[in-house]
């Protein structure tokens, strides 16, 4: 470090630390819980009999202004907000599916938040992976296809996969000619 | 004996109706009595004003005020009553960034939707039993970012279901190679540091036993 940087440095600031009383341990004490007790209550979750399509459909809706959103944006428009507006829902679909028996959405749905965090630019490639992903998810709410799908539910997953590596190499190789 | 979750209350903030629901019913499959339940960060703050909740369960990504707001106004509100109190943030989220962001507002503990009755229970007891302390900066009030060093910890195989005899196996394997390696180093007429030159080595790097 030269003499210049040392004097520039930042003032190292200054941290206060508290150790708050355990009040919640002081009133649970000890012991845990049983795995009796654990397994009750994942029962609860595995036989709730919530019907998941109507809080889906919202959340597909939502998706889909975004998507109608994202439509009219010109190249040079801020993409992030749009991006977020498609991608906030494709995460709920993810958090929820799985919670009331549709674990093939949660896993569609996990690839789709992964696909969603690294597009920048939402242009007609980016937009067609989207739509894929929309109208899979829908598709599988209407047939119903709960747990994970078994074999077919295997093929719509690679299939999108497939697409997302796809829209990655055109953009590499976009990108290489540019 | 087991944990007495029926002397706790517990404010469950998420505006998923259902989600909401099957919350509250493993907290009370816990034992926990008192479930307070609301739908908005803003509904969740005056909540936990009025019930004073020993732990908070929210949902991130609400309608119009969402956790991370209930978690700010918790933290920094003057009319907060607890700004101690512990945060169990939900979310479909997983990615770094997010976890980052919502450790940044104060958050205690992060729970990945979907999740398993013993995924709660894990983070509840995570609450109980290693507690974190808090720091004050310039910029940021809540639990401590940094996990605190664990001296039990060995260094390698972290997952919980490493039981002794898998460490004891590891230890052995690493026991080994490092004795291959000694051979090695004897062939070689070479001393704890030296560079190793290929040339000079009888033995096949091949034949060391890692597995």
């Amino acid at each position: 470090m030269s003499t210049h940087d040392h004097f520039q440095m930042s003032p190292r600031r200054k941290a206060e630390y508290f150790s708050p009383p355990n009040q919640i341990k002081q009133k649970v004490g000890s012991g845990g819980l049983t795995e009796d007790i654990l397994s009750k209550a994942q029962a609860l979750i595995e036989n709730n009999s919530v019907d998941f399509r109507p809080i889906a459909e919202i959340y597909l809706e939502s998706m889909q202004q975004g998507i109608n959103l994202a439509n009219q944006l010109k190249p040079d428009q801020g993409h992030e907000e749009v991006i977020e507006k498609i991608l906030v829902p494709g995460m709920q679909l993810k958090a929820n599916g799985g919670m009331f028996h549709y674990d093939l959405i949660t896993r569609i749905a996990d690839k789709f938040i992964q696909f969603m965090e690294v597009v920048e630019k939402l242009d007609a490639d980016a937009l067609e992976i989207i739509v894929a992903f929309h109208t899979t998810i829908r598709a599988i709410l209407m047939a119903e296809i709960k747990g994970d799908g078994g074999k077919r539910g295997e093929e719509l997953m690679q299939a999108l996969v497939d697409a997302c590596y796809r829209y990655f190499h055109k953009s590499e190789d976009a990108r290489k000619i540019i | 004996m087991t944990y007495a979750f029926d002397r706790i209350k517990v404010l469950i903030v998420e505006d998923n109706a259902p989600m909401l629901e099957i919350c509250r019913s493993l907290l009370m499959a816990f034992g926990v009595k008192d479930v307070f339940g609301t739908h908005s960060g803003m509904d969740g703050f005056q909540v936990f004003c009025k019930e004073k909740p020993d732990l908070v369960i929210a949902d991130w990504m609400m309608e119009p005020t969402s956790g991370i707001f209930l978690t700010e106004q918790i933290r920094h509100n003057t009319l907060s009553p607890n700004k101690f109190a512990p945060i169990i943030l939900m979310t479909g989220f997983s990615e770094k960034k997010r976890v980052i962001e919502a450790r940044d507002a104060g958050v205690t503990e992060f729970l990945v939707k979907p999740f398993s009755a013993r995924d709660l229970y894990k983070r509840v007891a995570q609450i109980i039993e290693r507690p974190r302390q808090f720091v004050r900066t310039e910029e940021f009030f809540g639990p401590d970012r940094r996990r605190k060093v664990d001296q039990n910890f060995s260094g390698f195989l972290k997952r919980e279901d490493d039981d002794i005899q898998k460490r004891l196996e590891q230890r052995l394997r690493m026991k080994e190679a490092s004795l291959s390696l000694d051979k090695m180093r004897d062939q070689a007429g070479l001393e704890k540091g030296d560079k190793i030159d290929d040339s000079k080595i009888d033995t096949d790097p091949y034949e060391i036993d890692f597995r």
